[in-house]
């Protein structure tokens, strides 16, 4: 018998003009580990809150089919009754810490399932183990790296000791590294412990080589569920965007003057422990440079150091014009009422300017709309508009693939080689294809500094 | 060890400081606690040790300044309204000198309670209300959360060449503060309902018995308070 069986399902969020998921049939058996891809807004994460009950429950909507996970129908019991069966992992690990302490933070599900304080906490000691984390048992989550948080997460996941695993885009804020080291507990935990795994992903060269079966969601319909070498096939005919890896860069652009120079930097946030130390780049315009490296090694410093977000500490650091930064998170751009307003905000309230890289970024026609109205793509791109609208010399962009799908990677890419020659820019990355795809040098933090040259 | 047995031992402490009288009960007492107020962090630690230190070296210079015993004067100050007069005497120094070693004993204790037990457990294994617990986790949480919040919306301002100065530019933030704090809200509950919060059926069960060393410690809280009570 399946572990969770889905029928006919469609469903629609209250006010919504159009189904986030038409008509979708499947089963999961115990042990697979599942790859679910599909365009942003195409209704990946809507399809894991329906495998866990809280679609309709938590969300409300128009609910119609059924979604029976180890023979309970989700219409009929609540999500919160669900989690012995089910676990999910959302995207943002900071926005799912409830408690200070690791140990509680991990131990509240088994609690919650009536665990006592000492079995809960032996539970999550195991969670944590299982997730190389034991070590953070008696850390303070507010200490933690965004690696270490998605670690915990997993683990407090892990403790309720599901047999259906939800992920959603789990690697998103993960180093190369560590996002394969993740995959890799993921597909031992399916394989050893006969988890059913389903997740979710924007970046799915790794996770397609770990997985049993692949489903493909694109405006809320199921139109591929295959074992993982037949869709390999079907995405390569119908999907070559989900596979194919950007095109690296083939024109350097001619580099220019300096705009910015970083000099024998060091910086801490903590005495004695700093986070870069005699850190030497010289950006000049023309160039994408790309800063890559582990999670917590600095690149975000070094990118706000660069841009003067953050006070020199040791070293110099030498910009000359305006610097732009985009930050990695969209929700920081919706300061304003009007998408309009908040582009015109740094450019002294120019609507026609501000309407015009509206425009250029895709976004023509959602001037007067509310920035929290848009979707979370739609989010990426106003921040981006923002930014590019004070046309700065040097400019920053802190993880702006994070949870992107690959078309929208592929037009990002273009757009920054676009224009290039008009200014320098420094790129944040984790994402090793799209720093290929768009920079004509790579950093590597820590270590040598110069690595590769795209 | 379970916070419950440590909160016995610290309450065990407290006691004592306000009961014991002799200058070297309350010494060691002090010490003891200012090793486990030591072993925090540093950097969390010595906020708190700057305060201990402040408010009781301020207790001990005022008392002598206030109190008016002793038939031993080391020095004959004027006579104030209202206070009357300054003289300090060797009693009221040694009496200043132990209330201000009183006042560091309970800081100490205290110090410990915040900077070393675990309060979410706590609260749970002294079975107040479940609920009340996570408000109380969740709104510890909300100010760094929303400082965060804050740094980052003023560093997307200033990433476009808007400056945030003043009362005026940081109230602009409010509304976006709340509307994202509202948003990150629901995140957390959908969070909490998939993880089993607000599951029917029994509340956890209260904790196993103690451990030999959590009854050790409970054991000489007890001693301790009726030491200091008789002959302390």
């Amino acid at each position: 018998m399946a572990l969770a069986r889905i029928e006919n399902l469609s469903f629609s969020y209250p006010e919504a003009a159009t189904a986030a998921l038409r008509e979708v049939s499947l089963e999961l058996e115990r042990g697979e580990v599942v790859l679910l891809l599909g365009r942003s807004g195409s209704g990946k994460s809507t399809l894991l809150r329906a495998l866990s009950g809280l679609v309709p429950h938590f969300h409300g909507g128009r609910f119609s089919g059924s979604v029976v996970v180890s023979g309970r129908d989700t219409r009929e019991v609540l999500p919160a009754a669900l989690a012995g069966d089910v676990a999910t992992l959302f995207q943002d690990p900071e926005d799912q810490i409830i408690f200070d302490s690791v140990a509680n933070e991990v131990a509240f599900g088994p609690e919650n399932l009536g665990a006592s304080a000492e079995q809960a906490l032996g539970r999550a000691r195991e969670a944590l183990a299982a997730v190389g984390a034991e070590h953070l048992l008696g850390r303070a989550t507010r200490e933690l790296s965004g690696g270490e948080l998605q670690r915990v997460c997993l683990a407090a996941a892990l403790a309720l000791e599901p047999d259906l695993l939800l992920l959603d885009e789990p690697t998103s804020q993960l180093d190369p590294e560590g996002a394969e080291a993740f995959l890799a507990l993921i597909e031992r935990l399916a394989r050893e412990r006969g988890t059913a795994v389903v997740l979710s992903e924007q970046r799915p060269a790794h996770p397609l080589a770990i997985c049993d079966r692949v489903l493909f969601l694109r405006d809320g319909q199921l139109v591929l569920d295959a074992p993982r070498q037949q869709a390999l096939d079907r995405l390569e005919r119908e999907e070559p965007g989900f596979l194919q890896a950007l095109e690296p860069a083939r024109e350097r652009t001619g580099a220019g003057e300096v705009v910015c120079t970083i000099k024998a930097v060091t910086y801490a946030y903590r005495p004695g422990e700093p986070v870069l130390e005699d850190v030497t780049l010289e950006i000049r315009r023309g160039e994408v440079v790309g800063l890559a490296g582990r999670n917590g090694c600095g690149k975000t410093t070094l990118a706000k150091l660069a841009c003067g977000l953050l006070d020199i500490q040791d070293g110099e650091v030498e910009l000359h014009g305006c610097a732009g930064y985009l930050s990695q998170n969209p929700g920081r751009y919706v300061v304003c009422e009007r998408a309009e307003e908040e582009v015109a905000l740094g450019i002294g309230g120019d609507l026609e300017r501000a309407h015009d890289w509206l425009r250029e970024l895709g976004l023509g026609g959602c001037e007067r709309r509310h920035p929290r109205d848009l979707s979370s793509g739609e989010r990426e791109r106003l921040g981006l508009a923002a930014v590019l609208a004070i046309e700065p010399d040097l400019l920053v962009l802190d993880e702006p693939t994070r949870g992107v799908d690959p078309d929208r990677k592929r037009e990002l890419a273009e757009l920054l080689r676009a224009h290039a020659s008009e200014r320098a820019t420094l790129l944040v990355t984790h994402d090793t294809g799209f720093a290929a795809a768009v920079c004509d040098r790579v950093l590597t933090l820590p270590g040598a500094w110069e690595l590769s040259h795209a | 060890m379970r916070p419950l047995p440590s909160l016995a031992l610290l309450s065990a402490c407290v006691v004592t400081a306000l009961v014991a009288s002799h200058p070297l009960s309350l010494a060691t007492l002090a010490a003891a606690l200012l090793v486990l107020v030591l072993r925090a962090s540093w950097r969390r630690a010595r906020l708190y040790l700057l305060g201990i230190v402040v408010s009781s070296l301020s207790l001990f210079l005022i008392w002598p300044l206030t109190a008016h015993v002793g038939s031993h004067p080391l020095w004959n100050g004027p006579i104030v309204p209202v206070i009357g007069s300054i003289d300090v005497t060797y009693e009221e120094l040694s009496a200043g000198a132990m209330q201000a070693l009183r006042l560091a004993i309970v800081a100490l204790a205290f110090a410990v309670w915040a900077l070393r037990l675990d309060h979410d457990r706590l609260v749970r294994e002294v079975r107040l209300a479940r609920r009340s617990v996570l408000t109380v986790a969740l709104a510890t949480r909300l100010i760094p959360t929303l400082e965060r919040d804050a740094v980052g919306f003023i560093e997307a301002l200033r990433g476009r060449g808007v400056p945030v100065r003043g009362l005026r530019g940081r109230a602009r933030l409010l509304a976006p503060l709340v509307a994202s704090s509202l948003e990150r809200g629901l995140t957390l509950a959908e969070s909490m309902e998939a993880r089993g919060y607000g599951r029917r059926g029994r509340p956890p069960r209260s904790h196993l018995g103690f451990s030999w060393r959590e009854r050790l410690s409970l054991a000489f809280s007890l001693l301790l308070t009726i030491s200091s009570l008789l002959w302390l």
